[in-house]
């Protein structure tokens, strides 16, 4: 592989043992997938279940990160809300990656902090402050974050390992495969839409259609057709649960976003290996998929896989404005410490714990707490918003966790009422 | 039988096969506390992986996957080697950071000529895996 003089300096130990350790990383993955050359990086995300030693080795001698790095959803829930936590089960310093970890959280912590890791704890760090440009190479860990930055702004984030994740930050460097070449980014598969009321799309209607997507296209790349306008929170809904039902690394929205102005552009003038259409029926079968049990009683109510963006939060505020959740169910919201800030600044916090709610900035996906120890709280039906959360707590529970899965309002109405039903 | 691939990552080592026909992730399908194997077909369920040369097709799943194989070789609990049909991102990170010989695009497939048992020798440099004597 080509390396400039000063990657040659950085892979000699001219930086330290860390600089050196983390280059060999990624020279290594770059020989293994035939990488000419490795290219600069402009941003990494870092997940929380770092090791402790393997942290140590990577960044050892490193005084500073040398592209903006921010830390994903942290294993301890209780950071914006621990009464609330606590008061819905939650056990205190909860952490369920102690073995990950194999050290002390603090002594992690202090590790990010020295390379002036952001602790942001979240998995949008788009919305807070780590927002990459087109044509930005990125390695982040969580998979909604790197296939909504690749798909909507047009980053270069591709499949990637948390180790790979943590050497890019160190060193500022990537290896050149994936995503970061052009001709990798072409849609392979056509997804048109067939007679959906798209006036009235829920978020989770959005999210069956990207979760019956991914099931479909693997790790190919997708151009949908037919979708005129999305807002940022329609975007994050529709891809976030492709990479889980499938692999998706890039989704284009033709019109919506930026390499994708038109379907040919999107195809590279090219045509598609296939053509998928997606009606009604496809819809109904993603959340039926997605909808484990007949059950009408709700245990629980989750938002926040990802993390709730301030429209998100003004949006639930406004449903429960007033109202209160059930005695029997418990209302659970995620969404970042700074989005945090900001609604309660605009009172949304306030409406949201009064009538109930419980906030955290952990993940509420593969890593939610209550799917592992929710049984043992007799949470056995939760209901959510998100395909992403409801494909992960199925099957982190062992089948032990049922899902309902429906728009907002529904989910909201469940958590007021405790009975899951249709409304409108 | 020598079979001729493209190399992942180095190193020379042999043991004995484990092979699994799916898609494999150090998280979800290892145990890396035990080294045991955590895949529910009678065939692999509840084997060890400890030492062994993992066969599959490919990597999948959480990008966490290499922090487990990582805590496993802490621990000696780790396979030796990796040989699959085509490697992905997480997979190979697994392997360079657990110090795992890895092997890839091999001229036969691996998953047909090698069984569970089979002794296997891995040359990770050269991008060479041998099946040496053949197990039960």
């Amino acid at each position: 592989m080509f390396l400039t003089q000063e990657e040659e300096r950085m892979l000699n130990g001219d930086y330290g043992r860390g600089v050196q350790k983390s280059t060999e990383l990624l020279v290594k993955l770059g020989e293994a997938f035939d990488a000419e050359r490795l290219v600069p990086a402009q941003s990494a995300h870092i997940h929380c279940a770092i090791s402790l030693d393997l942290l140590l080795e990577l960044t050892e001698g490193a005084t500073q990160c040398r592209v903006i790095t921010t830390t994903h959803p942290n294993a301890y829930p209780d950071v914006l809300d621990p009464i609330g936590c606590k008061r819905i089960g939650l056990p205190e310093n909860y952490d369920i990656y102690e073995f990950i970890h194999g050290g002390p959280w603090s002594q992690i912590e202090d590790i990010f902090k020295r390379l002036g890791y952001l602790l942001t704890y979240t998995c949008v760090p788009f919305l807070v402050g780590n927002l990459p440009k087109p044509g930005d190479v990125i390695s982040w860990g969580g998979t909604s974050g790197a296939v909504t930055a690749t798909s909507m702004f047009a980053a270069c984030g591709s499949r990637d390992s948390v180790p790979a994740n943590v050497a890019t930050s160190i060193t500022g460097r990537a290896p050149h495969i994936g995503m970061a070449i052009k001709q990798n980014r072409r849609a392979q598969v056509l997804v048109e839409l067939d007679q959906l009321d798209l006036d009235h799309f829920t978020n989770a209607d959005y999210g069956a259609l990207g979760y019956y997507i991914g099931g479909k296209t693997g790790s190919k790349n997708v151009v949908i057709n037919g979708l005129k306008t999305l807002t940022l929170e329609q975007f994050r809904y529709l891809v976030s649960p492709m990479p889980v039902s499938g692999a998706t690394n890039i989704c284009h929205v033709v019109g919506v976003t930026p390499e994708a102005r038109t379907l040919a552009q999107a195809l590279g003038r090219g045509k598609p290996e296939e053509v998928i259409t997606v009606g009604k029926d496809q819809i109904k079968e993603a959340v039926n998929k997605l909808t484990t049990t007949h059950s009408d009683k709700v245990d629980l109510v989750k938002f926040g896989c990802p993390h709730c963006s301030i429209i998100e939060l003004r949006d639930i505020a406004s449903l429960l404005d007033g109202k209160k959740v059930h005695p029997n169910v418990r209302l659970f919201v995620a969404t970042a410490k700074q989005i945090c800030v900001l609604a309660e600044a605009m009172g949304y916090v306030d409406i949201i714990k009064q009538a109930g709610g419980v906030f955290t900035n952990t993940c509420l996906g593969s890593q939610d707490p209550f799917n592992f120890i929710g049984p043992k709280l007799g949470i056995e039906v939760v209901a959510t918003n998100s395909a992403r959360s409801a494909h992960y707590s199925a099957r982190t529970s062992g089948g032990k966790i049922k899902l309902l899965y429906g728009s907002t309002e529904q989910c909201i109405d469940s958590a007021i009422t405790g009975k899951w039903r249709a409304i409108r | 039988m020598k079979l001729k691939g493209h190399k992942i990552n180095g190193g020379r080592v042999e043991g004995e096969a484990i092979v699994y026909t799916d898609a494999f992730s150090f998280l979800g399908d290892f145990d890396p506390i035990t080294g045991n194997c955590l895949i529910k077909t009678p065939e692999l369920e509840g084997k060890t992986m400890i030492n062994k040369i993992l066969v599959c097709p490919t990597g999948k799943g959480s990008s966490r996957g290499p922090l487990n194989a990582y805590r496993a070789m802490k621990l000696n609990k780790s396979p030796k080697a990796i040989v699959c049909i085509e490697a992905e991102p997480v997979l190979a990170a697994a392997a360079i950071v657990a110090n795992m010989p890895m092997v890839d695009r091999l001229d036969k497939n691996p998953l047909e000529v090698i069984k569970t048992g089979d002794w296997v020798k891995v040359d990770g440099d050269n991008g060479i895996v041998e099946v040496i004597h053949l197990g039960n």
